[in-house]
C-alpha cells in the first residue's frame, strides 16, 4: 500500500503526548497540507492513542489499498472512541485519503459500527429462529420493561442500550445475548437480572 | 457408512482437549504433518487433485466441490492470486465455524495454507463476522503463533512457499457470508453481492483471480492429505463424501456440534444418545428445518425418512445448506416461526436488487400483519405471488432463501396459517384478488415473437 | 461475430458485445430498464431488463449478458411480460406515487414502463410506506426526493466514475437503503446537472427547470452548445418562443452523454434586457447612440459612405461567436468582393480560462476554429489602433471588443465609422455609431467547427427578437451599401459557396449529419482538441 501515514507516530512510552493533533494528522504522502487541514478543521481534530497509531500504520502497511484499510480503520476507532463521533468519519476519510461517501456508506450499511453512542452496556439479544424456539421474546420483552427503553434505544444514563440482535451463532445455547465481545449464552430472566444488577454496580 | 461408531473425527479430533487452540497442542496432536508433508513431497496441482478425488464439497452451503472451484483459477495470469476464508458465519441455526475456530484455529490454518499451496495464492484473508470478536482474537494469535514458528510468512517450513494470512473483522451483515458480498466488504465497500459474470475465479478480490471457501471447507483438507482421499470418499455416500459438521439447535435435549458422516438419518441427529437425545420432555417434534434457515422446512414425518446428505435431502424438496439443523416443537406456532425467519431477511437485504429489497420487506409485513389479527383472505395468494417474483430473480440467493421457507412452511403447514385469516364472506368490503378489472394494456405481441 | 435470434429476428452482432444493445437493435426500441447506461459499469440491479434465453432456465438480465453465438432471446413472452410486471410492483410498493405534483412526470420511466407492462390493479396494500427525505436540495441545482428513487445508482455511479467527485451515496440498506447527500457536502460540481438528466424517475429534480413547464408541451430542436470551443450537442426545450432548458444530446464523439452546467444554463441568456430587439444609432453630431430604426441605421452609413468618398477603407473583424457562413460571407463579401481587410477573429488571448478535463474547454468559444480553417488570425487592440483612422470603416462581426479589452474600445474611437453587427447592448454597441441587431444561436440555423475540427450543425429553435435579422442578412445589407450585392440569399447559399470555395471544408458536400463530421484536424486545432477534452467523459 503506497499510503503512508504520519512520521511522527510517537514510539512506545510516549503515552498520551501522542495525542497532539498535528502529529497523526499528517495524511498520505503526496496530499496536499492545506487540503488536510481544511478536512482537519471540518471535523474535530482526533489522534490514535500510540498504541492504536502503530495498529493503524500495520494496517495500511498490510492491507493491498487503501479502500481495503478502511474497515479495519473504522473497527480501531470504535476500540478507541466506542462509535463514530461526529468529525470522526470526516478524520479517517482524511487519514486514509479515500471519498468521505465510501465512509458513510459502510457506516450506515453495517450493523456494528455506530454513530450515536451505543452506551456502555449495549445489550444485543439474538431473536432469531432458534433462540427464537427457546424463549428469546421473553428475554426481549423483559428487557424492555426492565430498562425502560425500547430496541434500538440507550436508557437516560447512557449505561444501558438494548438491541434486537439477527443470528449471532449461538443456536444451540439460546437465548443468548452479545455484550460487547461476549456472549451470555443459555439465558434465564434471573440470570439477566442478575447481569444487570451487576453492571449497574460497575462491573 | 452412516454407522457413527465408525466415523472418523475429522474436523473434531481436538474438540474438547484442553489448551487445543494453542500450537504446542495441535502439533502434540499430529497438526501441521499434511502442510509438512505436502510442501516437502506434493506439487500444488497434486494436492489440487487429492482434494478433487475426495468429492470434498463446499460446507458453505452451496455445496460445490471444492477441487473443481480451485481448477477454475486460471493460472499465469501475472496477476496475484486470493484466498479468501470464509468465517462470517450467520446462516440462522449455524455456528459451527465458531466452535472451529474456538477449539482449533491451527487445524483451519493449516487447512488454508495447503488450500493456498494447491492453488498457487500467497495472500489469504480470514473474513470473521464482527459479532465472533473473541474469535477474531483467537484466531489472530494463533495466526501471530504460526507466524513465529515459520508456518506462516514469505518462506514456509523451509520449503521456499510462501503465504500472508490477515485476519479480518466483519462489521455486522449477513450477506457478507455470500462470496462476492464478502469480496466486496473486504474491498471496503458495502457488502453487496457482484452480478455474475464475471466469477470470482477469475475476476474476484482486486480484480484478480480469488477463491472462497467455508472455515469448515479448508478444515477438512490436512486429514485429506494426511490420509488420501480414498480415505475420505470411504466415508459418507457417493455423492456427499466425509464428514459433515451438524449445528443441532431448538428444543432438544442435547443442542450443539456434531461431526457425522455424511448420510447419517436425521431421525439419529434428533434422537440417537451420541446426538440430541431427542426433544425436550412435553415436547413433540413437529417440524426440522435441516440446513439453515434458508432452505425449506421438512415435516417431523419427512425428518423422519431422510438422511444427511446432499442427495436424500434434495430428494425431499430440501437442502443440507450450512447444516444449521433447527428443530421444532410442537409448542411453536409456525406462522410465528416464519414471521421470524423472514425479519431476518427483510433485515438482512442488501438492497441493491429491486424484487429483494422490496420482497422480503412486503413478505415480513404481511406475515406480521396476519400474526396482528389484520390477515386479508387473500394473504397467502399474494405471497405465492410475491414469491414468484423473489425467486431467480436477484444478483444473489438471499431472495430466494427468503422464498424457500415462505413457500414450504405455507405448503406444509397451511392450515396454522388459514387459521389466521378471515374468510372472503367475513367481511363486508372484500373484493378477491381474482375478481380485477380486466383493464386493456398495451402490451404488444408482435407477429414475429412467439 | 455472433448470429442471434431475438423475438424471431436473426441478426449479426459482435461476439460478446452487451445483449441490451443487440436487443435494442432487433427490437428498435430499448428494454425496459432503470440502472442500465451504456457508458456507466453494469449495476444489473433493477432486474427490469430481464429475458428469456433459450437454454437457460432462469430470466436472464440483458445488461450482464455477453452475446453468444447461436443465442436464441425472447423478449416479449409470456415469462418476460409476467417478471417486469412484477419487479414493477415492487417498484411501487413504497413509492409515493404523486405524480400530479412530481415534475419527472411526463418524461419519467417508472411511469412510461408501467404504461406498457403495468399490472393496473393494485395488490400492493402496505399501509404505511417508508418516509424518506423529500424536496431536500442538495446542490444549487439539484433538488432530492428520496421516496421517488428507484435506487437504480446511475448518479452514484455517475458521480464517482465520471466526475469522480463522489457527493452522493446509498446509504442504510435492504428497504432503508436512501440515496443522499455525503454529511457535510453538496452537489455542486459543474455537472450535476447530469444527475437530472439521467434520474429515470423524479427523485433529482432541476431546481431551475422543476414547475416552470409541463414537459408534453416543450419542443426539441437540435443544437450545438455556444458556451466553449468543445461543442457539445444538444437539444433546446422551447415553447411559445421560450428557451425552458438545454439538455445534452448523445454524441459518443464529442460530449457522450453529458454537458456542463455552464453550457445548460447559458438558455437564461438568450433573452434578457440587454437583447436588442432594434438598431442603435449615433448621429452625426455625436452624443449617445440612441434606439433606431433599420431606415435610419442605413441613412447613417450611406451618409457616412458618402461623404468619405471613394478613399474610404473597410476593415473588418470577425468573431469565434458567429457562425461559420457569417464568417465566410464577411470574408467573401465586405473583404474579397468590397474590398475590405479582414483584421482577425478575435483579440489575443480573450475569452480563455481554464478547461476543467472534462468537457469544459479553455476558449469559451464555439468557433475559433471555423474561423482559424477560414485563414483568418487572431488580432490585438494595436492592430486596431494602426488602422483607425477618420477615412476608415469598422465593421464588427458579433465580437464584444470593448467589452473585453479598454484598449481596443480606445481604438475604436479612432475610426470615421464604427458598425457593429451585435445582440446585445453592451459596450461595443455603446461606442459604435451604428448597431445593427442580430441573432443568438439558438435563433439561427448554421454551422460550429468545435475544437476536434468537427463540424456541427445548429439549427433555429426560437423566433428573432424584434427587429433582429440573421447576421447574414445584415452582411448583406452592408454589400449592398457598399455597392456589392451577393449572389447569395440564404444560408444554404453560403454553405454551398463555402463548399465550394474554401478546400478545408470541401468535406461538407455531402450535407453535415446529426452528429457532425470530423474534418482532418489542422495540427493546433489537434493540440485545442485534446486540451479541450472533447473526447472524454
Amino acid at each position: 500500500m503506497s499510503e503512508q501515514g504520519t512520521t511522527e507516530a510517537a514510539g512506545p512510552g510516549k503515552g498520551q503526548a501522542a495525542g497532539r493533533a498535528t502529529a497523526s494528522i499528517a495524511g498520505p504522502a503526496g496530499a496536499d497540507a492545506a487540503g488536510q487541514t481544511a478536512r482537519q478543521t471540518a471535523g474535530q481534530p482526533y489522534a490514535f492513542t500510540a498504541e492504536n497509531e502503530a495498529k493503524f500504520q500495520r494496517i495500511i502497511q498490510r492491507y493491498p489499498d487503501k479502500f481495503t484499510a478502511l474497515m479495519p480503520t473504522l473497527w480501531l476507532c470504535h476500540d478507541q472512541w466506542g462509535w463514530m463521533r461526529p468529525g470522526l468519519p470526516e478524520w479517517v476519510a482524511g487519514r486514509l485519503d479515500v471519498p468521505l461517501v465510501r465512509v458513510y456508506e459502510l457506516l450506515t450499511f453495517y450493523t456494528m459500527f455506530y454513530l450515536e453512542n451505543p452506551g456502555r452496556y449495549n445489550l444485543q439479544v439474538c431473536r432469531n429462529v432458534s433462540c427464537h424456539l427457546m424463549g428469546a421474546r421473553r428475554i426481549i420483552d423483559h428487557l424492555r420493561a426492565r430498562l425502560g427503553v425500547e430496541p434500538g434505544q440507550t436508557d437516560r444514563e447512557g449505561l444501558f442500550r438494548l438491541e434486537e440482535a439477527e443470528c449471532l451463532g449461538a443456536c444451540g445455547y439460546g437465548p443468548m445475548m452479545l455484550v460487547g465481545k461476549d456472549y451470555y449464552e443459555n439465558l434465564t430472566i434471573e440470570r439477566v437480572d442478575r447481569l444487570i444488577e451487576q453492571w449497574r454496580r460497575g462491573g | 457408512m452412516a454407522d457413527s461408531a465408525r466415523c472418523p473425527k475429522i474436523l473434531t479430533a481436538n474438540f474438547g482437549v484442553t489448551d487445543s487452540h494453542t500450537l504446542a497442542v495441535y502439533r502434540s496432536r499430529g497438526g501441521f504433518t499434511a502442510l509438512a508433508r505436502a510442501l516437502s513431497s506434493m506439487k500444488p496441482q497434486q494436492v489440487l487433485e487429492e482434494v478433487k478425488a475426495s468429492g470434498l464439497r463446499g460446507r458453505g452451503g452451496a455445496g460445490f466441490p471444492a477441487g473443481v472451484k480451485w481448477g477454475f483459477v486460471p493460472q499465469g495470469t501475472g496477476k496475484p492470486v486470493y484466498f479468501l476464508v470464509n468465517a462470517d458465519e450467520s446462516e440462522p441455526g449455524t455456528f459451527k465455524d465458531r466452535h472451529i475456530m474456538d477449539f482449533d484455529p491451527h487445524l483451519m490454518i493449516e487447512g488454508t495454507i495447503l488450500s493456498c499451496y494447491a492453488v498457487n495464492c500467497h495472500d489469504a484473508f480470514v473474513y470473521i463476522r464482527g459479532e465472533y470478536g473473541w474469535l477474531v482474537d483467537r484466531v489472530q494469535v494463533a495466526a501471530d503463533e504460526a507466524y513465529a514458528a515459520a508456518l506462516l510468512g514469505p518462506n514456509i517450513l523451509g520449503s521456499g512457499f510462501g503465504l500472508e494470512l490477515i485476519v479480518h473483522k466483519g462489521a455486522g451483515a449477513y450477506i457478507c457470508g455470500e462470496e462476492t458480498g464478502l469480496i466486496n466488504s473486504l474491498e471496503g465497500k458495502k457488502g453487496q453481492p457482484r452480478i455474475k459474470p464475471p466469477f470470482p475465479a477469475v475476476v474476484g478480490f482486486l480484480n484478480c483471480p480469488t477463491v472462497v471457501n467455508n472455515v469448515e471447507t479448508v478444515a477438512a483438507v490436512p486429514w485429506i492429505i494426511n490420509h488420501g482421499a480414498p480415505a475420505y470418499r470411504a466415508i459418507g455416500t457417493e455423492k456427499s463424501t466425509g464428514t459433515k459438521l451438524m449445528s443441532l439447535s431448538g428444543p432438544v435435549c442435547r443442542p450443539g456440534n456434531y461431526e457425522i458422516p455424511l448420510g447419517l438419518p436425521l431421525r439419529e441427529l434428533i434422537f440417537g444418545p451420541e446426538y440430541g437425545r431427542g426433544l425436550l420432555p412435553g415436547i413433540e417434534l413437529k417440524a426440522v428445518i435441516p440446513g439453515g434457515s434458508s432452505v425449506p422446512v421438512l415435516t417431523a414425518q419427512e425428518a423422519m425418512e431422510v438422511n444427511l446428505d446432499y442427495e436424500s435431502l434434495a430428494a425431499k424438496g430440501s437442502m443440507l445448506g450450512s447444516g444449521g439443523c433447527i428443530v421444532i416443537g410442537d409448542d411453536a406456532n409456525m406462522v410465528d416461526v416464519l414471521r421470524v425467519i423472514l425479519q431476518f431477511y427483510h433485515h438482512e437485504s442488501c438492497g441493491q436488487c429491486t424484487p429483494c429489497r422490496e420482497g422480503t420487506g412486503w413478505l415480513d409485513a404481511l406475515l406480521e400483519r396476519m400474526l396482528d389479527g389484520q390477515g386479508r383472505p387473500d394473504d397467502l395468494q399474494l405471497i405465492e405471488r410475491i414469491c414468484a417474483g423473489m425467486i431467480g430473480t436477484t444478483i444473489c440467493v438471499l431472495s430466494d432463501a427468503a422464498v424457500m421457507p415462505a413457500r414450504s412452511f405455507i405448503a406444509k403447514f397451511r392450515s396454522e396459517f388459514e387459521a389466521l385469516l378471515p374468510k372472503g364472506d367475513e367481511l363486508e368490503d372484500y373484493v378477491p384478488l381474482a375478481v380485477q378489472a380486466e383493464l386493456p394494456r398495451s402490451w404488444a405481441e408482435p407477429a414475429s415473437a412467439d | 461475430m455472433a448470429n442471434v435470434i431475438i423475438d424471431g429476428k436473426q441478426l449479426e452482432v459482435a461476439l460478446g458485445s452487451n445483449l441490451f444493445e443487440a436487443c435494442t437493435l432487433a427490437r428498435g426500441e430499448l428494454l425496459p430498464h432503470f440502472c442500465y447506461h451504456p457508458v456507466l459499469s453494469i449495476a444489473g440491479v433493477c432486474r427490469m431488463c430481464q429475458v428469456e434465453i433459450e437454454g437457460m432456465p432462469k430470466l436472464q438480465i440483458a445488461c450482464n449478458t455477453p452475446v453468444k453465438d447461436g443465442m436464441v432471446v425472447r423478449t416479449r413472452s409470456e415469462k418476460v411480460k409476467t417478471a417486469v410486471q412484477q419487479i414493477l410492483e415492487f417498484h411501487l410498493l413504497h413509492h409515493p406515487v404523486d405524480c400530479p405534483v412530481c415534475d419527472q412526470a411526463g418524461e419519467c420511466a417508472l411511469q412510461e414502463f408501467y404504461m406498457d407492462h403495468g399490472l393496473y390493479h393494485a395488490d400492493v396494500d402496505v399501509e404505511d410506506k417508508l418516509r424518506k427525505a423529500k424536496v431536500k436540495p442538495i446542490g444549487r441545482l439539484v433538488m432530492l426526493d428520496a421516496e421517488r428513487c428507484v435506487l437504480c445508482a446511475r448518479c452514484t455511479r455517475f458521480l464517482s466514475e465520471i466526475t469522480g467527485t463522489w457527493e452522493l451515496g446509498i446509504f442504510n440498506r435492504g428497504d432503508h437503503s436512501e440515496i443522499d447527500v455525503t454529511p457535510g457536502m453538496t452537489l455542486d460540481n459543474n455537472y450535476s446537472l447530469n444527475t437530472v438528466d439521467i434520474c429515470p424517475v423524479g427523485a433529482l429534480t432541476s431546481r431551475d427547470f422543476r414547475f416552470r413547464k409541463r414537459v408534453w408541451w416543450l419542443k426539441v430542436t437540435d443544437s450545438v452548445c455556444a458556451g466553449c470551443a468543445t461543442g457539445c450537442n444538444m437539444t433546446i426545450h422551447h415553447d411559445q418562443g421560450v428557451a425552458y432548458r438545454f439538455k445534452p444530446r448523445t454524441n459518443p464523439d464529442v460530449n457522450r452523454w453529458w454537458m456542463c452546467d455552464h453550457g445548460r444554463l447559458l438558455y437564461t441568456q438568450i433573452a434578457g434586457p440587454d437583447r436588442l430587439r432594434t438598431p442603435w444609432v449615433r448621429s452625426a453630431s455625436g452624443g449617445e447612440p440612441a434606439a433606431a430604426g433599420f431606415d435610419q441605421a442605413y441613412r447613417r452609413i450611406a451618409a457616412w459612405l458618402e461623404q468619405a468618398g471613394p478613399g474610404r477603407k473597410p476593415v473588418l473583424v470577425a468573431s469565434p461567436h458567429a457562425m461559420l457562413e457569417e464568417q465566410y460571407a464577411l470574408q467573401a463579401l465586405l473583404g474579397e468582393q468590397a474590398g475590405g481587410r479582414v483584421l482577425g477573429y478575435r483579440l489575443a488571448g480573450a475569452e480563455q480560462q481554464l478547461a476543467d478535463g472534462l468537457l469544459l474547454s479553455a476558449d469559451r468559444t464555439p468557433n475559433a476554429a471555423g474561423a482559424r480553417r477560414l485563414g483568418m488570425a487572431e488580432l490585438s487592440a494595436a492592430d486596431l489602433q494602426t488602422h483607425a483612422a477618420a477615412d476608415t470603416l469598422l465593421v464588427i462581426l458579433d465580437n464584444d471588443l470593448a467589452g473585453l479589452s479598454p484598449e481596443a474600445a480606445q481604438a475604436l474611437t479612432g475610426f470615421g465609422l464604427v458598425v457593429y453587427l451585435g445582440t446585445r447592448l453592451d459596450a461595443t454597441a455603446r461606442l459604435a455609431d451604428v448597431t445593427l441587431p442580430g441573432l443568438v444561436y439558438a435563433e439561427k440555423d448554421g454551422l460550429f467547427v468545435n475544437a476536434g475540427g468537427r463540424v456541427q450543425a445548429l439549427h433555429a429553435a426560437l423566433p428573432a427578437p424584434g427587429e433582429a435579422k440573421p447576421q447574414l442578412a445584415l452582411l448583406r445589407d452592408l454589400g449592398e451599401l457598399l455597392g456589392h450585392l451577393p449572389a447569395w440569399s440564404t444560408v444554404d447559399d453560403v454553405r454551398s459557396a463555402l463548399v465550394a470555395r474554401v478546400a478545408a471544408f470541401g468535406a461538407l458536400a455531402g450535407g453535415v449529419p446529426p452528429a457532425g463530421l470530423a474534418l482532418d484536424a489542422p495540427p493546433e486545432d489537434a493540440a485545442a482538441g485534446a486540451k479541450g477534452g472533447s473526447k472524454r467523459g
